[in-house]
């Protein structure tokens, strides 16, 4: 790769300080560091991840509002959590954080689970019990 | 306080970390030169090895192998600590701190605040170095950010205390001693060489070095088979993440190393090394044209169509190419 063949395809980083730092060859064929916001080939494949990830927490909210999954149901799966990790996170057991993807069981926790559960996701009580 | 610490970005995390905490106690080498007295180059496709459900496709050697080979082959000193309990975590790091060391840390990034959210992965084995503090907010080196950046305790306390496969659990090391330092000389950088070319091409499993890519070429034809259109373009999409996100510097490394070869090639004085560098650029140019094709499977663009027999195809030929470069390289390293 030349340095002008360099990719700056802006799509993901433009809005951030990270940058990917890509070794090209400059006019006298010596190798020198040059920055570069992104590549189309690689935001694509990020992306084509990230629309996967939101087509399934889609199906999910459409099951919260049918009454069959809970909220942190949606939440776990909007923001690439599973109950492993946020058992992990949290300190309950992964079937517990399971049983609280069920609507019933999520109805009964009290304000110190949730604000648990809420604090490890980093979103608010109120955010948790809703799917917005 | 902060300690007069030399920022710079670097392509690989790990690199980055290494060259400039190294380049703190004066010992000043490029991230290529990093890389390669770190064997840092590699190839390996697990599929019984799962991330997100999906096979991990590797192009470097395990997390933390290439600082342990450059500071071993250097004879730095390494310190190394790990805590269940992260107020200690956070304690012992104010305390090195304040003696004015510099000190790295393994992070998870999926909390790191100034990452965009698109890589906001459970990710565990990103690098950062600490180099300052001002009231409640730490000061981080980060080598995949263009400035220092801020981090206020309880960020850092969450990021060194992520979840999921791999976690970091407080781990930072930081250099304890430079006095056995031995500067880079030629038996140095021959012997890295040598165990690259090694483990690209003698490793007797079929996933790993340039056997694993065609094993992945292989597996490749079967994916819509196996995995159905959409899962096959998911772990296509998996491999060119890993090819070119954050910290490979373009083509798995094959650039950054092929500038390793460059700059090998002056300090050993064999020019040959300067054309295997060429060569392998030219490799890392086919890897991106891999990529490039690969890429429509995710994003269609119009009037083409794509198999995957065609990419795999392109697989082939990348790993035969490479087996003539490392089987080259050794020739060469082995030779006087």
């Amino acid at each position: 790769m030349k340095i002008k063949e360099v990719p700056q395809d802006g799509a993901i980083l433009e809005s951030t300080e990270v940058r990917d730092v890509c070794y090209a060859l400059d006019e006298d064929g010596t190798y020198k560091e040059v920055l570069s916001v992104g590549w189309s080939p690689k935001n694509e494949a990020i992306q084509f991840a990230w629309s996967a990830i939101n087509e399934e927490s889609a199906k999910i909210r459409q099951e919260v509002m049918e009454g069959k999954l809970s909220p942190l149901a949606y939440h776990l799966s909007r923001l690439v959590m599973t109950p492993r990790i946020l058992a992990d996170y949290t300190g309950f057991s992964t079937r517990k954080i399971k049983k609280f993807c069920r609507p019933e069981l999520f109805a009964g926790l009290n304000h110190e689970v949730l604000e648990k559960l809420a604090g490890a996701l980093n979103i608010s009580v109120e955010q948790l019990r809703s799917i917005d | 306080m902060q300690l007069n610490f030399e920022h710079k970005t670097a392509g690989h995390c790990e690199n980055g970390v290494v060259r400039n905490l190294l380049k703190y106690y004066e010992v000043d080498l490029s991230e290529p030169m990093i890389l390669g007295l770190g064997s840092g180059l590699f190839f390996s496709h697990m599929p019984f090895y799962k991330m997100h459900g999906m096979p991990i496709t590797s192009f470097r050697p395990l997390p933390g192998a290439i600082f342990s080979s450059v500071t071993r082959r250097l004879r730095v000193k390494i310190k190394r600590y790990k805590f269940s309990n992260p107020d200690k975590a956070m304690a012992k790091l104010d305390e090195i701190l304040f003696r004015e060391i510099p000190v790295g840390l393994l992070v998870g990034v999926y909390n790191l605040p100034y990452f965009p959210k698109e890589y906001r992965f459970h990710f565990n084995a990103h690098n950062i170095c600490v180099i300052g503090k001002e009231g409640d907010e730490y000061i981080v080196s980060d080598p995949v950010v263009i400035q220092k950046c801020r981090l206020s305790s309880a960020d850092l306390k969450t990021v060194r205390y992520a979840q999921g496969t791999y976690p970091p659990r407080g781990r930072m090391y930081h250099i304890s001693s430079i006095k056995r330092l031995r500067p880079v000389d030629e038996q140095m950088v021959r012997k890295a060489i040598l165990k690259t070319c090694n483990r690209m091409l003698h490793i007797p499993l079929p996933m790993f070095g340039v056997k694993g890519i065609a094993y992945l070429a292989t597996r490749m034809r079967n994916w819509v088979a196996m995995y159905g259109e959409r899962g096959a373009a998911l772990n296509l999409a998996q491999v060119i993440r890993m090819l070119e996100e954050i910290g490979t510097g373009g083509a798995g490394f094959r650039f950054m190393y092929a500038a390793f070869l460059q700059e090998a090639g002056e300090f050993l004085g064999k020019p040959a090394l300067r054309d295997l560098s060429l060569e392998l650029t030219a490799i890392g140019d086919l890897w991106r044209d891999f990529s490039y094709h690969a890429a429509r499977f995710f994003k269609k663009r119009e009037g083409e169509v794509a198999s995957y027999d065609q990419v795999a195809d392109k697989l082939m030929k990348i790993s035969q190419r490479e087996k003539e470069v490392f089987t080259r390289l050794e020739k060469i390293m082995k030779s006087e």
